[in-house]
């Protein structure tokens, strides 16, 4: 029982919605997205677009939603704690980062044998979730260029031009749902490896006890078993 | 071996040995000839004209057109030859006066470039130029030499004096399959190249030498549609000004939208009813031919509308996947129809990464597939370290900390900050291991 | 022209009785031999104005030097014809391929299916029959044969490439070196349509096209007849004799058929276009059959196409190369070759052989009739089945690097390395033994056949049917000797005459055959058999595909390792007919044909573009190269021709 104590401030409800959103969206865009690639089953055309379209504009808008939301909304920016600030600071480098890139890399490959302290994201999972938005955008440009009434409109023609026509546009469009794919794979397996407590989390809204982290002397100051006492 | 007689026999002699005669003809025609000889008084008036100028007047109520052929397979002047309406003797008859084109003039060889001259200097700045086929660099333009002149000083030079240069195909607009890799021509199209000759102190367009290049109309296709050819025509000559273009100078009309959105076949796509196999239950029923790697979706024309041979089908029509023939992209090279589109059969196209040709499914499907093995491999070695079990134990000071206790980001001392003992030993011990796996 | 009219046959009776015109046209009614025109020695060099009047009694000296024509027009491609000549004649002769593209480079390491659909861009007029060629070079390698209805389906759409072919090559390019449109301007009505009458082929609107043209000729632009040779004048025409030598009034109906055989050749690339999608290159024959699916209410767009081009061609085509032919009877005294014919074999039949197919294939010669001897040629005096590995490319005259195989088999050892070579180039050793820059002056190969030249072409198939006896075309080229007063002399056929005419037979056998062709589509799909694609299993292997495109013989070869053509090589038609000379001198078809024509203004040989026209060259499709492999080496040159 070594990771943190998962608190609902980490991750307030709204959050939990938009993930949910998100995950949704980009599974269905991913199915979809293949089917429109190469229809592998009959009947399915008309609908796949349909999804495919509706939900790339749900998942552009819900990302919008969240990185405004994070403006507003506090959540607590590192686990084991429910001292919350606003959202975005868990998006941006925080002190409790600092100098841990390459403890988390040698953690990850097993140079380094214990968990690096750190805020609620490690540093390489900030610096993939804060891609994830700018990843949003762009496939969801070239989703707009691929797309035959928006093709025509200035900038998504002026990329087809730029890259040399639609069939060029769409393997980078197919290539960036690759890298979705490949990072959710990742996150999924990150995110479960050391246990559920996180994805019950996300998921389900379930708070987990753990250890108790100071965000004032950026250190573990005890254990939090959830029977409502704090150490 | 070779030759051992070459006897030179007069050749009237030789018709006589072989006992040739023309009674055939005296048996048909016997009886109207002896009215030939009164033609003679209606001696045309072109009769004037030849004398001087092999072009007749440069100047008259034709537009003077020349019709380069570069390297091409003529199939585009086959097909303007399948126009519909106006037909093509319409056309060299009363719409332009065809001065110079290798396939259709009755002149040759010398003649025929006298003719070419005489149009350029005299009818400079009013004569429409069309090429047709790829204009060919390798070997210094000796890839390609017409009339003992390489292409490339042609191109240039015919462009100089042009009103409009119409480029008819797919080759003239980028090079077409000639470009394709791995472009052993050294093949480009007229304006990329024009461009170029620009830029490099080359060319100046004599006309109005405030613009760079020549106004220039693109028509790709493989082989141009005559449809579109002619009405490219009609707009310069009838309407007097150039046809709307769009960014690469094709004529929005026809290459502002894509195939498959006027494609009769577009309702099965959309209900899903594909052709997965040549010579299927699906392909006699006339469903959509996408998942056979029909290029409709991503090229633009109007082949549905306007059709081809006189209008009697299409490519779809008659069971073809599109190949994408009509893709051509002036502002870069590399681009061309083949090169964008194979293979034919597949949905997307080859990516080439060095000599490695493979299809972009396949490469992310590899790449995929590492991620995946690493992340399985990963999780078993998180088993073997009992990290799955809620994760290593956390350090207990941050390694910067330690190396930096003056900039320390830990305000507390990392020893008060474990609070249990045995979680301190724990600490301890990691420490220790990790610092000697560094050594 | 136009101001004479020379059209009048004259004199008929005696050999070399010179008369002018108007006399000449009054001794018409009597009959006979004399080749009019070219009965005497007497003429004007370099004199395009005729002179009229009495015909001049001295013989005056033939014109000597080089005479160029380049580019030749109403062909496919770029080629150049460098001619020397003395003394009126041709006596050397070098036909050079201008254009150099790359076909098999752009094909390797492509997907087998692809093929057909690049290589068909090798020519615009002949796309089917690349696609063909190319197809079953993939259905060898992967071992299939195609389902019977894809075989006449295929015929039906090759059929309509050949009629589309052969109708624009004879009426909208060959003709104008036979025809006068603007002579028309003078036609009587009247008398055209009696004449037209008496040679029994169709009517047309005379007068609203005489009109046209008159409105043509007022305006003063010539457009495509601008640089016309059309006042050339003629070797051995006394009194300034034009080339032109049609009566005013058939040069109104074969302009008024000019106009129509814009339309049938349309009509034919109609069905072509129905089949495959669209003409120039289809895009339903792939390997493995066809994509087009043969419903009913295709059937009958078919069939009624098919009828009409035949009807055509029997009532339109045939007559006017009947009416057109006997006032051009000079032109069967030369273009003259060393009479070798192959043909591969076009329109398959059920089972599939190449020596039974509708226009079947063979190797036949006739050597011993013609003055260009070539030992070897004899053992083809009956016709032989082909041979894939006797064919062979030689490049010692061609711009590629020298080679140390000088006859490559193309699936064998097909490789070669293109390079622009000039003087600068030759090695000293060459320069010592003799050799010039000029020996290299083409981009097209030497193809040979047992080292023979071989010609291909519309004579070749018909001659090779001829002897393998196909009984329509035994009767065509019989009763068409017979019809212009020389039966039974095969022979004379073997000239630029018979080269041009044999095509117009071949063209009334594929209108006809096409007919019965549709007929068997619809058979088969009454009998149920819709099967019109066979699946490959395997796709590893190397195949060829022998077949003929309009012009003549044409070989695709690939080799595939898993579906990926590993080597390509092509051999089309035009590169046995302009073929260079090969590594012993000998010349290729077109240039044997040319060597002797009469040459009248050095300027405008007329004879030797009326030769060159015979082949119906395809040059574009001629040049091609294969893999340059290692040690490319390109080079450049200012000038090829520079020295001479």
């Amino acid at each position: 029982m070594a990771h943190l104590a998962h608190y609902r401030q980490a991750h307030p409800l709204p959050f939990v919605i938009t993930h949910w959103i998100n995950l949704i969206c980009i599974l269905v865009l991913i199915f979809t997205g293949f089917y429109i690639h190469f229809p592998y089953f009959s009947g399915f055309m008309g609908v796949a677009r349909g999804l495919h379209l509706g939900l790339g504009y749900l998942l552009v808008i819900n990302c919008a939603v969240r990185i405004i939301l994070s403006l507003f909304i506090k959540s607590a920016p590192t686990a084991g704690s429910r001292e919350v600030d606003r959202d975005i600071k868990s998006f941006l480098p925080q002190k409790d980062n600092r100098h841990q890139f390459g403890a988390w890399i040698k953690y990850y490959l097993f140079i380094k044998k214990e968990h690096p302290l750190g805020a609620k994201y490690g540093v390489p999972q900030k610096l993939a979730y804060a891609a994830i938005p700018f990843l949003i955008l762009l496939v969801a440009f070239t989703g707009l260029c691929l797309y035959a009434p928006t093709s025509v409109v200035g900038p998504f023609a002026a990329f087809n031009g730029l890259v040399g026509g639609v069939m060029v546009t769409r393997i980078i469009h197919y290539c960036i749902m690759w890298v979705f794919i490949i990072f959710i794979a990742l996150h999924a397996y990150l995110a479960t490896i050391e246990g559920l407590a996180p994805a019950k989390m996300m998921f389900g809204w379930k708070e987990h006890g753990g250890l108790v982290y100071s965000p004032e002397t950026h250190t573990i100051i005890g254990e939090d078993d959830l029977d409502g006492k704090d150490h | 071996m070779a030759r051992i007689e070459t006897q030179a026999v007069e050749f009237d002699a030789l018709l006589k040995t072989r006992g040739v005669t023309r009674r055939r003809f005296l048996e048909f025609c016997g009886a109207v000839t002896v009215s030939l000889g009164l033609s003679e008084a209606l001696a045309p008036k072109v009769a004037e004209a030849i004398e001087e100028n092999v072009i007749g007047k440069a100047k008259g109520k034709l537009a003077p057109v020349l019709w380069l052929e570069l390297a091409s397979c003529t199939g585009c002047t086959e097909s303007f030859a399948q126009v519909e309406t106006p037909d093509v003797a319409t056309v060299v008859l009363e719409l332009i006066s065809l001065n110079y084109a290798e396939t259709l003039s009755a002149g040759a060889g010398y003649s025929l470039e006298l003719a070419k001259k005489q149009t350029m200097e005299e009818a400079a700045g009013e004569y429409i130029v069309i090429i047709e086929g790829a204009l060919m660099e390798g070997w210094e333009g000796n890839a390609l030499r017409i009339a003992n002149e390489k292409a490339v000083d042609i191109i240039r030079e015919v462009s100089a004096n042009a009103k409009a240069i119409v480029c008819a195909g797919s080759c003239a607009v980028d090079g077409g399959w000639q470009a394709a890799v791995p472009n052993p021509g050294g093949a480009t199209g007229i304006e990329p190249f024009l461009k170029r000759e620009k830029a490099a102190g080359r060319f100046t367009y004599e006309v109005d030498p405030t613009v760079d290049i020549p106004p220039i109309i693109n028509v790709p296709t493989c082989p141009s549609n005559p449809e579109h050819l002619v009405a490219v025509l009609v707009d310069v000559l009838l309407v007097g000004k150039l046809p709307e273009l769009d960014s690469h100078n094709k004529p929005t009309l026809m290459f502002g939208e894509y195939i498959h959105d006027n494609c009769p076949r577009r309702g099965h796509f959309e209900n899903g009813e594909f052709v997965r196999q040549f010579g299927s239950e699906e392909e006699r029923k006339g469903y959509c031919l996408y998942a056979l790697g029909c290029k409709g979706p991503q090229t633009k024309n109007n082949c549905p509308i306007v059709r081809w041979n006189r209008r009697v089908s299409w490519c779809v029509e008659a069971g073809a996947p599109c190949i994408g023939c009509a893709s051509a992209d002036p502002t870069k090279a590399g681009f061309n129809w083949v090169d964008l589109n194979t293979p034919f059969f597949n949905r997307v196209k080859n990516l080439k990464i060095g000599d490695i040709i493979l299809q972009p499914a396949t490469l992310a499907a590899g790449i995929g597939g590492i991620a995946a093995i690493a992340l399985i491999a990963h999780g078993f070695g998180m088993k073997a370290t009992g990290r799955t079990k809620g994760g290593a134990d956390f350090e207990s000071e941050r390694k910067w900390d330690a190396k930096h206790p003056d900039k320390a980001i830990a305000t507390a001392p990392a020893a008060q900050a474990a609070k249990s003992t045995q979680e301190a030993e724990a600490a301890e011990e990691a420490d220790e291991q990790t610092e000697g796996g560094d050594q | 022209m136009a101001k004479e009219n020379p059209a009048t046959p004259e004199d008929t009776q005696s050999d070399s009785a010179v008369k002018p015109d108007g006399e000449g046209a009054a001794a018409v009614g009597d009959s006979d031999a004399a080749s009019g025109a070219a009965a005497t020695s007497a003429e004007l060099p370099e004199a395009p104005e005729p002179v009229s009047g009495e015909a001049p009694a001295v013989v005056l000296k033939r014109p000597s030097g080089v005479s160029i024509i380049d580019p030749v027009n109403r062909i496919e491609g770029h080629l150049r014809i460098d001619m020397e000549v003395e003394n009126g004649k041709v006596a050397n002769v070098w036909a050079s391929g201008g254009l150099f593209r790359g076909m098999e480079l752009v094909l390797e390491k492509r997907k087998s299916t692809d093929a057909p659909y690049i290589s068909q861009r090798i020519c615009g007029v002949c796309p089917v029959s690349h696609a063909h060629a190319s197809s079953m070079a993939a259905e060898k390698s992967y071992g299939i044969e195609i389902p019977s209805t894809a075989r006449i389906i295929r015929n039906i759409v090759e059929g309509a490439q050949f009629l589309h072919s052969h109708i624009l090559w004879f009426y909208n390019l060959a003709a104008l070196d036979y025809v006068n449109p603007l002579n028309a301007l003078t036609a009587d009505i009247a008398d055209t349509v009696a004449l037209a009458n008496a040679a029994g082929t169709t009517q047309a609107d005379f007068a609203n096209l005489k009109n046209r043209l008159q409105a043509f000729a007022d305006n003063g632009q010539l457009s495509l007849f601008s640089g016309h040779w059309f006042n050339t004048a003629d070797v051995g025409a006394e009194g300034g004799k034009n080339a032109y030598q049609l009566p005013a009034e058939l040069d109104l109906i074969a302009t008024a058929h000019y106009l129509e055989a814009l339309e049938m050749q349309a009509l034919s690339s109609e069905i072509s276009g129905i089949i495959g999608g669209k003409m120039p290159h289809i895009m339903t024959s792939i390997p493995g059959g066809t994509t087009f699916v043969p419903t009913e209410e295709k059937l009958d767009d078919l069939l009624f196409r098919a009828q009409k081009l035949a009807a055509w061609v029997t009532n339109t085509m045939i007559p006017d190369t009947l009416a057109i032919a006997p006032f051009y009877m000079d032109v069967f005294g030369y273009g003259d070759n060393a009479a070798n014919y192959i043909a591969w074999g076009v329109f398959d039949e059920p089972g599939f052989d190449p020596d039974k197919r509708y226009l079947p294939g063979g190797v036949w010669s006739m050597n011993e009739t013609s003055r260009y001897k070539l030992d070897g040629s004899s053992k083809y005096k009956t016709v032989q089945s082909a041979n894939e590995a006797l064919i062979t490319e030689t490049t010692v005259h061609s711009f590629y690097e020298a080679d140390d195989i000088t006859h490559r088999n193309p699936s064998r050892d097909g490789i070669t390395r293109p390079l622009y070579y000039n003087e600068a180039m030759v090695t000293d050793e060459e320069r010592r033994s003799g050799k010039k820059p000029f020996d290299r002056y083409t981009w097209d190969k030497a193809a040979r056949y047992d080292k023979l030249p071989f010609e291909a072409g519309g004579l070749s198939r018909l001659l090779v049917a001829y002897n393998r006896g196909i009984p329509e075309i035994v009767k065509g080229i019989d009763g068409v000797l017979t019809a212009l007063g020389v039966p039974g002399r095969v022979e004379l056929l073997n000239s630029t005459m018979g080269r041009t005419g044999a095509r117009n037979i071949e063209t009334q056998y594929v209108a006809n055959k096409m007919v019965e062709w549709v007929g068997e589509l619809i058979e088969a799909i009454k009998g149920g058999d819709t099967t019109t694609f066979k699946e490959a299993e395997n796709r590893t292997g190397e195949g060829f595909g022998m077949w003929e495109a309009p012009r003549g013989a044409l070989y695709h070869y690939m080799s595939l390792k898993d579906d990926i053509i590993d080597r390509y090589q092509i051999i089309i038609p035009s590169t046995w007919n302009i073929s260079p000379r090969d590594d012993s001198d000998v010349h290729g078809p077109m240039e044997q044909s040319l060597l002797d024509v009469p040459v009248e203004d050095m300027e405008q040989p007329i004879h030797a573009l009326r030769t060159v026209h015979s082949f119906d060259p395809c040059v574009a499709c001629a040049v091609h190269i294969t893999e340059p492999a290692t040690g490319k080496k390109f080079s450049t040159v200012t000038n090829p021709w520079g020295v001479k």
